[in-house]
């Protein structure tokens, strides 16, 4: 039996409702409308739960959730109950006086994401005229005592305007800078071939990010992973399956991640039906990949499968059709062809934004 | 890497605050957290935003009799410079 560790965090997708379109959406792509989300009252007691459990950081994220017109009672809800509470928005449906009683609330830090430096690239990606708001949701952060951080999505489209981009995010003045590749799950899945990134960006892109974070060395913090489709290892998958996530979708089901919806043999339990702990614990989602059981060669006698896990259980079953097998992001994988396939050395055409036919993602009431 | 003076006023920076993580006292950030021990604690226990470095080091110092006040006075600047660097603390 595997050592049972405790949750360090808790990912609350509070709604799947979302004024915008992005084409690297990682909701799935059957989204739950809001007639079956949670009440308040269930949001409430599993903040508690949660806490008592150990978690200490909540993420509540979406779907955007200032949807949910009772975002500052849960937010109250999250901080009385002793988590760390981060909201992760598109700062749509958030107005100064919004955000400031959200912050009064108990608010702790404010993640915007941008999608590209100028406003028609940015709203074709969103799909939605999203840009200039956001640009005047920075300035209503700036306002207030909240850490901030600025979250540049970037893909194939965006990432020759990298360096214009950082230069964007400094003018929101955030305190840090995350710089998030992005990763196939849901809508950016069915999207992969137009956002796949080229060799050669992936190379540029390490050599701007190094250098930004020299010139920006103790004004802003930036941090950037290697997406996995180009790096030699697989990541850790959320920490491993099991060990310090848990992630709540709108509709009370209990996840080890934000994709293992799409695993098909997995059966999520509810919190409308057990404790989060029993959950944690004991349900056999849960258990499905903590320890070293369910793993095939190469991974069970290979020296890193403590650190790795074997990479993402999601992303192995999307491409390979087995759950259990060596994520394919990883070199020594058998199956590690069907990644290297998508690869792209360099594109020596730009695409203009007209040669691009992609899927929007979904609106959901 | 900034130094804090003996005029300084370490504060904790905005999304930085105390927390609790079993029997442990944690500092709570937004990529995670840390533990803080010993020395730590009863440094960043000063830490206020209202006390200056001067003062954080002569209450420690009075605290400590035994303790050497050069490793003190060390010891509380290259803390702060630490978490300085990790933008826990402002100054
Ligand atoms: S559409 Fe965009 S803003 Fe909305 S949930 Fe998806 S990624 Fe977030
Ligand atoms: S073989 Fe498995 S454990 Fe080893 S690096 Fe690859 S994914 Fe990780």
């Amino acid at each position: 039996m595997a050592t049972l560790h405790k949750p360090l965090a808790l990912i609350a997708e509070i709604t799947h409702r979302c004024p915008l379109h992005c084409v690297y959406c990682s909701n799935p792509l059957e989204m739950i409308a809001a007639k079956k989300e949670l009440a308040t009252h269930d949001w409430v007691r599993i903040f508690q739960e949660a806490r008592q459990l150990g978690v200490l950081h909540l993420h509540l994220t979406g779907g955007e959730p200032a949807a949910r017109a009772d975002l500052k009672e849960l937010i109250q809800a999250a901080h009385v109950a002793g988590l760390y509470t981060n909201l992760i928005t598109s700062g749509i449906g958030l107005n100064e006086s919004r955000l400031a009683a959200l912050v009064e609330a108990g608010l702790d830090h404010v993640q915007l994401s941008i999608q590209d430096a100028t406003e028609d690239r940015a709203n074709w990606i969103a799909g939605t005229k999203a840009h200039a708001h956001k640009i005047a949701f920075a300035g209503a952060v700036n306002k207030l005592r909240v850490a901030f951080t600025v979250n540049l999505v970037v893909h194939r489209q965006n990432l020759d305007h990298l360096e214009e981009m950082i230069a964007f995010a400094e003018q929101l003045g955030p305190n840090r800078l995350e710089i998030a590749h992005t990763q196939y799950y849901g809508w950016a899945l069915k999207n992969r071939a137009q956002l796949m990134p080229t060799r050669e960006q992936i190379e540029q892109c390490m050599s701007i990010v190094e250098a930004a974070q020299k010139r920006l060395a103790g004004k802003m913090r930036i941090d950037c992973v290697i997406p996995d489709y180009y790096a030699r290892y697989p990541k850790a998958c959320m920490g491993g399956w099991g060990r310090r996530l848990l992630l709540i979708d709108p509709a009370g089901q209990v996840l080890p991640c934000h994709a293992a919806g799409v695993i098909p043999d997995l059966k999520f339990d509810n919190v409308r039906d057990r404790s989060l702990e029993w959950i944690w614990n004991k349900s056999a989602a849960f258990n499905r990949f903590r320890g070293e059981e369910w793993m095939q060669e190469p991974c069970r006698s290979c020296e890193r499968r403590t650190e790795d896990f074997g990479g993402c259980r999601c992303q192995a079953f999307l491409l390979t059709g087995d759950m259990t097998a060596t994520d394919p992001a990883c070199s020594l994988a058998p199956m590690h062809h069907l990644v290297t396939s998508q690869q792209i050395e360099k594109h020596d055409l730009r695409e203009e934004t007209t040669d691009v036919s992609w899927s929007y993602r979904a609106t959901v009431e | 890497m900034p130094r804090p003076s003996d005029s300084s006023r370490p504060r904790f920076a905005a999304g930085c605050r105390w927390g609790s993580h079993g029997e442990d006292r944690v500092v709570l950030f937004p990529e995670g957290m840390i533990r803080v021990e010993a020395t730590g604690l009863s440094i960043l226990e000063l830490v206020d935003g209202q006390r200056d470095v001067a003062h954080i080091i002569s209450t420690l110092a009075e605290r400590y009799p035994k303790a050497d006040p050069t490793k003190i006075r060390e010891d509380v600047l290259s803390f702060l410079e630490k978490l300085h660097d990790k933008r826990v603390v402002d100054f």
